[in-house]
């Protein structure tokens, strides 16, 4: 980064190459849209492009593009549900528990991608049911393996705020995912 | 003051986690030991957050670095034209607020004009001056038609008697 402050527009290449894995695939587990998450991560270089002649650094660099990548995600995650409520009914797709959601007979996929499918449903679920930070730390704990004190970095706040908003999110998830638990359903997965 | 129990359950996840200090760790490790309710609360804590792992990662696509690229040469262009226009943008702004302005002017003279405005009623004083004016103007009328009456009566005196 600080030779691409210099000027060096090779060294931005370099950076993008090095980052995007990363940018995408935790730009992925926000929004869970592939095509998306592609489109967000070119937004996140450009910001990091964009800011590079005031970027200080004080802080590691991925923690200062976490921030952006975790800002980047959220925002569009709000347009998102912003513009879900202007969905029209020939938009909606997902009839609840009627008639359509029954199994198709016909359907050649074997039970175990079926749970699989459904049981990844349900953790999308569960994670997008959290509040924003909670969110962002399981996000950031769970797929980045980012320490409590570097999470702190990347949201803006202690690292005792950390601990109490990763074990409010972590109690939730196991309240939306104990069917999953105990059923066994997740547990052939589960060591 | 929180029981055992309440305070091993509010630090569990740091202690999943590794992220408590060893003193504090060994402490909560020494109650589950003891407690069967709290580990299973600790299973179902470590269990749930295991089925996170189910999520499959990004797929991430080749060739990004390229895109990625290429949209930051579009974005300099944009840049570029952006900067070319803002000084044309700038002159188009002066002058439309100078139009503006004086159509503004022209529309209130035309309206002033085409409108006119309404004769002041006149106050008092003025009405009594307007009065005295009149009356004035009146009396050096009476004195002009005495003047010709005199110079009538004078003519026809000095007028020799046509039949003598």
């Amino acid at each position: 980064m600080l030779t691409f402050q210099k000027g060096d527009e090779l060294a931005f290449q370099e950076l993008v190459e090095r980052n995007q894995s990363r940018v995408i695939g935790l730009i992925y587990r926000f929004i869970s849209d592939a095509a998306d998450a592609e489109d967000l991560a070119q937004e996140v270089f450009l910001r990091i492009y964009r800011a590079r002649k005031t970027y200080k650094p004080t802080a590691k660099f991925s923690t200062w593009m976490f921030r952006i990548t975790a800002n980047v995600s959220l925002n569009a995650l709000r347009s998102r549900s912003n513009r879900r409520d202007d969905v029209s009914i020939d938009q909606i797709t997902d009839f609840g528990d009627g008639p359509r959601a029954m199994p198709d007979p016909d359907s050649r996929l074997p039970d175990t991608d079926l749970h699989q499918r459904e049981l990844q449903e349900k953790v999308q679920e569960a994670i997008r049911a959290l509040p924003e930070k909670q969110q962002v730390a399981v996000i950031l704990s769970k797929y980045e393996g980012l320490s409590y004190a570097d999470i702190a970095l990347t949201v803006g706040c202690t690292t005792m705020a950390v601990k109490s908003l990763l074990a409010r999110a972590r109690d939730n998830l196991k309240d939306q995912l104990l069917l999953y638990i105990r059923t066994g359903r997740g547990r052939q997965r589960v060591s | 003051m929180p029981s055992p129990c309440q305070w091993v359950r509010s630090v569990l996840a740091a202690w999943l986690d590794g992220e408590l200090k060893v003193s504090t760790a060994e402490a909560v490790r020494r109650h589950l030991e003891q407690c069967e309710s709290c580990r299973a609360h600790a299973r179902l804590l470590k269990e749930s957050w295991r089925l996170l792992d189910e999520m499959p990662p990004a797929p991430v696509r080749s060739g990004f670095t390229g895109r990625m690229m290429a949209r930051l040469v579009e974005e300099k262009e944009l840049n570029r034209l952006e900067a070319r226009l803002e000084p044309r943008r700038r002159r188009r702004q002066v002058v439309a607020s100078v139009l503006g302005l004086a159509a503004g002017l022209i529309l209130g003279l035309v309206l002033h004009t085409w409108t006119g405005l309404p004769e002041k009623p006149k106050r008092p004083i003025e009405r009594e001056v307007s009065l005295n004016v009149s009356f004035l103007e009146d009396a050096d009328l009476m004195d002009e038609i005495a003047v010709i009456e005199a110079m009538d009566r004078l003519m026809s005196d000095n007028q020799p008697d046509e039949g003598v």
